[in-house]
This record gives structure tokens, C-alpha cells and sequence, in this order.
């Protein structure tokens, strides 16, 4: 995937620099409403572009080594092109508002013209912030599960020790003795697999998390070999990435607030036809792989 | 709907009440179970790093757009629409990414337009497959996933299919 991303990150960006997307060498007539008198620090001007004069726009001069900076106000009256350019390369002054620095070519007369940035690799910079963010994200998921986590955990050891959880698993025993024929009826991973279950369909997502994850502790103790996934593992996951739902999750009730009502419905059905799917492929690739591992035994 | 509120505090009142009677030492149960929570926590990281950075590289590279853009032609004449193709592939992707869509959708068409409806059945009919693939099997360092995506993306499918079939029947 991380390949992939490259490559068409790659080639986004060469297809930019071959269609020259960003115009990088052009430059732009412009128009200055005031003449730039002797430039001491800098100095706030208004222009227009080309003989567009429906917009002034504004922005400020600065004497550089190279020569002058214009510092364009970025706001919807900029022209589309630069409003991209912006959005790539723009930087904030001093007083927060964002700001596109262009090379100004001279200020002798009022008539002159600007280049913008420079816009190259777009894509490349993107994906490599992507990576950075995500990296820093990811962890802070992984740190703000412990608090939840800690808690179910801790309740459901209190239910296995007393007997609860043991007593709920009955009643499900025969349903889940057919999803998972090779876990034995009594193992304690059944009980956190249905109680994972339950906690799907009721909407419980940060409930059912921390179940599942002891559901896959206690698949593991049944596993023969501790780097690869068994079949209860697998069809326990597209069970649970599948789950029925009876009530909504929390956060489309937050997103769509009352009209969720009218799509518990839908959702129950979508998630009924995907759970089925789940199952009935699940059901086929264990027979499948059941049967590989024979024929490599053999 | 509000009866759904009372499940959580009914659970947190009932464990540790049945493990008094029980007689259970429902404390430090609670606090040996609890235990575990940072050692799983901390045990997941590697492997939400890895599949979630892989996951925010792929969608930052365009290449999420050139998918829905070449998948368009073929869906656009049935009446879907790019915005639930991107929803289709966004969701077993990132669970963030897709409220983004989804948010997205509610304020450019409203919570009442047929493509908000699918798309919410969409996300609320399925799950972030890749998340929870990485959670769960992080959680017991299992590295061969064996035929977990396949099938979990095969319900997604499923899912996404559903939701548009029944939107368009309930509400088109």
C-alpha cells in the first residue's frame, strides 16, 4: 500500500510538472493602485490584476536581497489559480492571516508583475506528512483505549469470577457452537465473543473493543501456531466488521441527530445481508483452507 | 430511545453487585482485570502505526480520487454517484476519514437528501475493517491475517450494496 501510494503520488506529480498544472514560470500583469515610493521596511499597497478591476486586492512590498516581495492577502478575491498555489505554499505573517509570497519584478512603474512560488512535489510532501501525522495519531488512539480498556477489563474479570458471564454464555452455546465449530463450547473465548457480539449490536462501540480484544486473547491460547490467524480468528473478526446493529452508533446520532430514527431500518437490513455474506464466505474459506492444510500434510 | 442509555449503568451496577453476592473480592478482581488494559494498549501501537500510516499515505497520495474518478463512469449511469463511491471506499479505510465524508455530505446536501441517507446507512452498517483488524490482531501479535480481509471487505461490500438498494427502495 505504502508502494502504491508512492507511485501515484509520483506520477500525480510528474503528470503536474508535464501539464505544468502550476504554471511555475509564468508570471502575472499586475496593476499597483499606489506607486511604491522609497521602500523603507515595507509598504501596504492595493492592485488589481491584469484589467480585472472588479477586485482590489491587497498586499504588502518588501525590499529583499533578491529584489521585492509581495506579500498577497490570501482571500476569495484572489484568482483561482493563485487561491491553489496558495493553498499549497502559503505561509502567516505576524498578525495571523495567511499570506502568498510572490517575487515582484520591479516597483519603477505602477504597470509590473509578479511570479508565484514555486509548486513542485505536492503530492510527495503530502504523503510524507500523512505518514508523520498518522504515526503521532495512531499512538494517541492506541494511549486513549487504555482507560476504557482498564475498565471493561476489570468488570469482566469480576463477571468471569463470578459465575455471570459463564451463566450468559449458555444461552447463546448453540448458536455460537455452529459459528465457531473448532473452539470448544465451554472455552472462555466464546463468552467474550458473544459478549463482543452483544456489545456490537447494541452500538456499544467502546465496549465491544475491549471484549473482542480478550475474545482474541483467549483464540490465541487455542492456537497452534501464535504468528498466524486460525479460522475461529478470522471468522470472529468478519463477524465482528460485519456485526448486525440494532441500534445506531453514537456517532451518527451525533452527526445526524433525530434522522437517524428513520435509518435504524436500513441499517438493520444492510448490516443483516452483510453479516449473512460474512458468515457464508467465512463458512468457505475455512472449508478452504481446512482443506490445503490437509493436502500440505499429506 | 432513550431506554438505551440505562444498558451501560444496568452492567456497571450488576457485575460487581452478583460478584458481592458471589463473594467475590470484587476490588481487586476489578483492579487484576484492569491490569491488562495498558499492556494491550501499548502492545497495539506497532501495528495501528503501521496500517494506519499506510492507510493516510494512500489517501493523501490522490490515488483514492483516480479510483473513484475511473470507477465513476461505470456507477454514475446507475444512479451512484462519486460522493458514494468515495464513502464505499473511504469507509472500511479510516473511521475519521469517512465522519469527514459523511459530515461533508450533510452540509453540502442536508440531512434529508437521498445521498445522506445511503451514505449514513453506509457508515453506520459498516465498520473500519483495517482498525479493528489492526486492534485485534495487534492485540495477540497474530502477523498472517490469513482470510480475515478478505472476508471482512467482502461484507463491506455487501453492506455498501444493501444500504444503497434499501435507501433507494425506503426513500428514492
Amino acid at each position: 500500500m505504502i508502494a502504491l501510494s508512492f507511485f501515484f503520488a509520483l506520477y500525480q506529480d510528474l503528470n503536474d510538472q508535464i501539464t505544468d498544472r502550476w504554471q511555475n514560470d509564468q508570471s502575472f500583469d499586475i496593476q499597483l493602485l499606489q506607486s511604491v515610493g522609497q521602500l523603507e521596511d515595507h509598504q501596504k499597497v492595493q492592485f488589481i490584476v491584469g484589467s480585472n478591476t472588479a477586485d482590489t486586492l491587497l498586499g504588502s512590498v518588501t525590499k529583499k536581497s533578491s529584489g521585492y516581495e509581495l506579500a498577497i492577502a490570501v482571500n476569495q478575491a484572489i484568482p483561482t489559480h493563485w487561491q491553489a498555489v496558495a493553498s499549497e505554499v502559503a505561509g502567516k505573517n505576524a498578525a495571523g492571516s495567511v499570506m502568498l509570497r510572490a517575487t515582484l519584478s520591479s516597483i519603477e512603474s505602477r504597470s509590473t508583475s509578479v511570479s508565484l512560488p514555486i509548486v513542485k512535489w505536492v503530492k510527495m510532501k503530502a504523503i510524507t506528512n500523512a505518514a508523520i501525522d498518522m504515526a503521532e495519531t495512531a499512538v494517541s488512539l492506541a494511549i486513549g483505549l487504555i482507560g476504557v480498556m482498564a475498565f471493561w477489563l476489570g468488570l469482566m474479570q469480576i463477571g468471569y469470577k463470578s459465575g455471570l458471564i459463564e451463566g450468559m454464555n449458555k444461552i447463546v452455546a448453540p448458536l455460537m457452537r455452529r459459528l465457531f465449530p473448532d473452539v470448544p463450547a465451554d472455552h472462555p473465548a466464546m463468552s467474550a465473543i458473544s459478549l463482543n457480539m452483544a456489545a456490537n449490536i447494541l452500538g456499544l462501540g467502546n465496549a465491544a473493543t475491549p471484549m473482542g480484544i480478550k475474545a482474541m486473547e483467549e483464540l490465541q491460547k487455542l492456537n497452534p501456531n501464535k504468528e498466524e490467524a486460525t479460522d475461529a480468528m478470522c471468522m470472529f473478526l468478519a463477524i465482528n466488521t460485519s456485526s448486525v446493529q440494532l441500534l445506531p452508533p453514537a456517532t451518527l446520532i451525533a452527526l445526524m441527530g433525530a434522522s437517524t430514527n428513520e435509518l435504524l431500518i436500513p441499517i438493520i437490513f444492510a448490516t443483516l445481508c452483510s453479516s449473512i455474506v460474512a458468515i457464508t464466505a467465512g463458512k468457505w474459506f475455512s472449508r478452504k483452507s481446512k482443506k490445503l492444510r490437509v493436502e500440505g500434510v499429506n | 430511545m432513550n431506554w438505551t442509555l440505562l444498558i451501560l449503568p444496568i452492567i456497571f451496577f450488576i457485575f460487581p453487585v452478583y460478584g458481592l453476592y458471589k463473594k467475590v473480592a470484587v476490588y481487586e478482581e476489578f483492579v487484576e482485570g484492569a491490569k491488562e488494559g495498558f499492556t494491550i494498549a501499548v502492545r497495539i501501537i506497532p501495528y495501528l502505526v503501521t496500517i494506519l500510516c499506510a492507510i493516510a499515505m494512500f489517501r493523501a497520495s490522490g490515488a483514492m480520487d483516480l479510483i473513484t474518478g475511473l470507477l465513476n463512469p461505470i456507477f454514475a449511469p446507475l444512479g451512484i454517484t462519486s460522493d458514494i463511491t468515495t464513502m464505499a471506499l473511504i469507509r472500511p479505510l479510516t473511521g475519521s476519514g469517512s465522519i469527514g465524508v459523511l459530515a461533508d455530505l450533510i452540509q453540502t446536501y442536508g440531512e434529508d437528501a437521498l445521498i445522506v441517507k445511503m451514505a449514513a446507512t453506509m457508515f453506520g452498517s459498516t465498520e473500519t475493517t483495517f482498525y479493528v483488524l489492526a486492534v485485534y490482531f495487534g492485540a495477540v501479535n497474530i502477523r498472517k491475517t490469513g482470510w480475515a480481509i478478505k472476508a471482512g471487505l467482502l461484507a463491506d461490500l455487501t453492506g455498501a450494496i444493501a444500504a444503497i438498494f434499501i435507501c433507494y427502495w425506503l426513500f428514492g
